[in-house]
């Protein structure tokens, strides 16, 4: 992984099903963080291997590239990468896995659209990667559910970790009248601490941060990587990956009951209301066919995002470019 | 008998030598080393566990030194840096921005190149255009100093962060790889412009090597190494002499960077394949401290650079099989690096 | 907005004045310490894990200072004792004290105390404009103020800033006049430590109000780069530090008026700025002391 396994966030979320992993009878597991998203990563890999690993995750995006060749390079290991998407053939001993986050997303949307007092949410991003954006448009389309006139305000911080540009985008956001935030960094703390103390309400991601958040907690999305982790590791043992559904691009999701980003607990704020309302849409999204993206949803300009009767792919949400209507703030890569 | 005299005093004089040039030095890497063993078992490491990181990690690992050297090349080039403008007084704090900047002119031609098939000659403008862009960079800051008198010291510390920012814009907007869902990284560079190895040795590493050869020969057998030096070391005397002080600092800045730019570039080729941020992640400041340990030699500088490198490969055997943190390896780096700087002053004072 | 991009500006800022007044005097008695960011990163944690474990913010500041004051120390005992060099050591101080932070404060990141609370200053706080952007803040960010006359004071009005800066110009003739010059540069290093882990301790347990590894992200070489940008000025350090916290507030204020900025050039603007302004100081008579630049030749 890339960051502390202490960070109230991505990182840790990894480390937690790693430990429960752990207790699975016959497996072991090694583990190593901070690893920089540069070749570096190869060797880590390959000292696990040395070590007898069997199995690798290889848990940051940047990881992809190098995982991938390793896998070709060493058939005996299996290596699954999170959050990568493969064109193209798989190795027998290669899988990518991932959720599609935006669905607790935007049932976190729909609670902050609920509780907004001035119709203004906040959302602090790092940087205008594609998981951003459709984190940012889930927010905002779930938060329209509950609330027609919500609008979400953006603030990026060009780092995953910066705790002092955190608290600026906070209290730049606060002082437009924002009461609710959400964000989506490696790091939560600092966004959660400096909400708190403007007894403004947070949605959180990665990491189920209520007892932090205490009182300003609404809900949020938490990793749970153990199942889908402990899944991949029985099909590997018992021989029969190759071919199977980890053998490719697995995408976990509320329709197939497999989302690893699950919906947090909820806040004491969160009225019943609220709750059985998110509840209803959660059921709604676990349909078949079901999506948070679907048809018609408009961009800021008002060009046409996903048609009417359309219901976007994976595949389409990996490559959203645009900022749906409701959302204030244009991404770095149009505004110049 | 007075010759016995004479030689014994001799022995004296080498003994002290001997002591000061190999003992002392010895007993502070040891002393250094001891005080990374003591912090480490305050982490709850054993010594087991930092045996067998020492044992599976490096002496029985077979990529230990493959890693190595692959990791070296940026170090080197960016300590190369730094060795050639000291030797005309400059002090090059920059080389980590003129790494990035070398790393994306070389990117932006190779992923321009596409899969046209260029080959060799293909990757010999990469890596020109990478040496260039680094040296332009570098030259910048030359020219501040000689026409504004703004100290390159500052200078080019500054450049690094613009430098990281040029990369991050490119990154997130023009150069953005299509395929990449949405990350911030360039397109892949073709395979034919990619330098693997050759008998087991990264080839990128051997190149380094000829150009640190070339330029020791540079500056310690060609005129303009000589001037550079008098340049240095005492410019009143070298303007007298009718050396214009500022030529020199300006090619030996340029000269400093586009080594750089080219490190930049052939880590690119060499190990990662495409461009994506943090590809430096603090090698120009490692390479800086590797060069001011090894003064102005060029031949301790590429030794100091391996060590450096060896050290930060080193910190996956200390997380995996000794179970400490990942950035414990910038504890062994300092220790090791403040014994011999306080070592090299000693010594320095003693001989 | 542009009360809040500069009352937001005064906070920042307040992070990299305390700093930045330490390597003002350091370097005006003649020595560059690049290890601003490690004293500072020393003196968050500390600061954080005393603040977390004592739930007392004054031993948390108490102890900040002085693990800034101890990285400084090990820099001082190396530079001016064993005359090694001084931008090397200083490197090694950042590497040695990163790598320390992160392993003993990889526990800590993720845990949260409460953040400083405003205290708005009676009467002052109620001036239309001013009273928003400079006397709503918390205790330390008034102590900056404090900090920026005691400096000028220190520096200009009394025979301790005679000598140091004596030093930093002349060391020959401090040592003829009965001081001791090294003493005079250790006793400044650690002062510069000292305010170092003093600004460390206000960003981790004063603004943020938690620990996060390596959180300083630069912040400490951007000291260096300020007091170079002031030309040793105390009026320029300051000017300097408040105008950067700007920059870090003004690109999320105007991005959360959904006004559309570049956020990689408004990024590198500080630096542009420093360089630009070193520039203009080739003009003007710069107050680079005469020593320093001596020392950091290899």
């Amino acid at each position: 992984m890339t960051g502390s396994s202490h960070d109230s966030g991505y990182n840790e979320a990894v480390a937690d099903a790693a430990a429960n992993l752990k207790k699975m009878s016959g497996v072991s597991v090694i583990t190593a963080e901070q690893i920089p998203e540069t070749n570096a990563v190869t060797d880590t890999m390959q000292q696990m291997a040395d070590q007898g690993a069997t199995i690798i995750f290889a848990t940051s995006y940047g990881y992809f590239k190098y995982a991938l060749a390793f896998a070709k390079k060493h058939p005996d290991i299996t290596v699954l990468h999170q959050g990568g998407y493969q064109d193209g053939t798989f190795p027998a001993n290669f899988g990518t896995y991932w959720g599609a986050a935006y669905e607790p997303v935007a049932l976190g949307g729909m609670a902050a659209g609920k509780a907004t007092k001035t119709n203004k949410l906040g959302f602090v991003y790092a940087f205008p990667i594609a998981q951003s954006i459709a984190n940012i448009d889930a927010f905002q389309l779930g938060a329209a559910m509950t609330n027609p006139d919500a609008k979400t305000y953006l603030v990026n911080t060009s780092s995953w970790c910066d705790p002092v540009k955190q608290k600026e985008a906070v209290n730049a956001l606060s002082a437009q009248g924002v009461d609710v935030f959400s964000q989506h960094q490696d790091c939560q703390t600092t966004v959660i601490q400096t909400a708190k103390a403007k007894n403004a309400k947070v949605v959180g991601y990665h990491y189920d941060a209520s007892e932090l958040a205490g009182s300003s907690w609404l809900t949020g999305s938490a990793w749970n990587w153990t199942p889908v982790m402990k899944s991949i590791v029985t099909t590997i043992k018992q021989g029969k990956f190759k071919g199977s559904k980890y053998n490719a691009n697995w995408i976990g999701t509320f329709a197939n009951g497999d989302n690893p980003l699950e919906l947090a607990s909820f806040g004491s704020s969160v009225d019943s209301g609220t709750r059985s309302a998110i509840k209803t849409e959660q059921k709604k999204l676990s349909e078949k066919g079901a999506s948070v993206f679907t048809g018609p949803i408009y961009c800021q300009d008002g060009t046409e995002l996903v048609k009417a009767g359309e219901v976007a792919t994976y595949e389409d949400v990996n490559n959203f470019s645009c900022l749906v209507k409701g959302v204030v703030g244009t991404l770095p890569s149009t505004s110049d | 008998m007075k010759q016995g005299q004479v030689s014994t005093l001799n022995d004296k004089k080498r003994h002290t030598r001997i002591v000061a040039s190999v003992v002392i030095p010895l007993i502070s890497i040891c002393i250094a080393l001891g005080c990374f063993v003591a912090f480490a078992l305050a982490q709850g490491t054993s010594l087991e566990g930092l045996y067998a990181a020492l044992y599976y990690g490096v002496l029985a690992n077979p990529n230990f030194l493959t890693q190595t050297m692959t990791r070296s090349v940026p170090l080197i080039c960016a300590a190369l840096a730094v060795i050639v403008p000291a030797r005309s007084g400059l002090v090059n704090v920059g080389g980590e921005g003129q790494l990035i900047i070398g790393a994306v002119a070389g990117t932006g031609v190779a992923v321009s190149m596409g899969d046209a098939g260029v080959g060799i000659i293909g990757i010999i403008i990469v890596l020109l255009s990478g040496a260039l862009a680094g040296g332009a960079w570098g030259y910048l800051c030359a020219v501040l100093k000689t026409a504004f008198h703004a100290p390159e010291t500052v200078s080019t510390l500054l450049a690094n962060f613009i430098a990281a920012d040029i990369m991050l814009y490119l990154l997130y907007s023009p150069w953005k790889d299509p395929d990449g869902s949405g990350q911030p990284q360039s397109k892949p560079i073709a395979a034919d412009l990619r330098i693997t190895t050759v008998a087991g040795l990264p080839i990128a590493f051997i190149i380094v090597i000829v150009i640190a050869m070339a330029v020791w020969a540079l500056l310690n057998k060609s005129r303009w190494g000589f001037a550079a030096r008098v340049v240095g070391s005492n410019p009143v005397a070298a303007f007298r002499g009718g050396l214009s002080v500022s030529r020199y600092a300006h090619s030996a800045m340029l000269l400093g960077g586009a080594l750089a730019g080219l490190g930049g570039a052939l880590n690119v080729l060499g190990a990662e394949g495409q461009l994506r941020p943090g590809l430096t992640t603090t090698f120009g400041f490692i390479a800086f401290l590797a060069a001011f340990i090894a003064g102005t030699s060029i031949w301790k500088g590429v030794m100091y650079s391996i060590v450096a490198a060896a050290v930060l490969v080193g910190s996956n055997p200390l997380q995996l099989r000794a179970g400490l943190d990942g950035n414990a390896s910038y504890v062994l780096l300092g220790v090791t690096c403040l014994a011999i700087v306080v070592i090299s002053r000693k010594t320095g004072r003693a001989s | 907005m542009i009360e809040i991009i500069l009352a937001g500006g005064i906070a920042v800022g307040t992070v990299l004045l305390l700093p930045s007044f330490g390597e003002l005097v350091t370097e005006r008695a003649g020595i560059t310490n690049l290890s601003v960011e490690g004293s500072m990163l020393a003196g968050a944690l500390t600061a954080f894990i005393v603040a977390k474990t004592t739930g007392n913010y004054a031993f948390g500041f108490l102890a900040g200072a002085f693990a800034g004051m101890l990285v400084a120390a090990v820099f001082a005992s190396a530079v001016v004792f064993a005359r090694a060099n001084q931008l090397a050591t200083g490197l090694i101080c950042w590497f040695l004290s990163l790598g320390i932070t992160s392993v003993i404060g990889n526990s800590y990141n993720g845990q949260a105390i409460h953040q400083l609370r405003q205290i708005d200053i009676p009467g002052l706080s109620s001036i239309p404009f001013f009273g928003n952007i400079f006397f709503q803040h918390d205790v330390v960010v008034y102590f900056g103020y404090v900090a920026i006359a005691a400096t000028a004071w220190l520096l200009y009005k009394t025979k301790t800033g005679l000598i140091i800066r004596g030093t930093g110009e002349r060391r020959a003739v401090v040592d003829v006049s009965g001081h001791r010059s090294s003493l005079v540069q250790f006793a400044a290093v650690l002062a510069g430590g000292l305010l170092s882990g003093v600004g460390g301790a206000y960003l981790s347990i004063g603004q943020v109000g938690n620990w996060a590894s390596d959180m300083t992200n630069g912040y400490g070489f951007i000291v260096v780069a300020i007091v170079a940008f002031s030309g040793w000025r105390v009026s320029l350090t300051a000017l300097g530090s408040y105008l950067f916290g700007m920059s870090i507030s003004a690109a999320s204020v105007l991005q959360a008026q959904g006004i559309a900025v570049n956020q990689y050039l408004l990024d590198s603007l500080p630096y542009i700025i420093t360089l630009v302004a070193l520039i203009l100081a080739s003009r003007t008579n710069s107050r680079q002391p005469e020593g320093l630049a001596d020392s950091l030749s290899m």
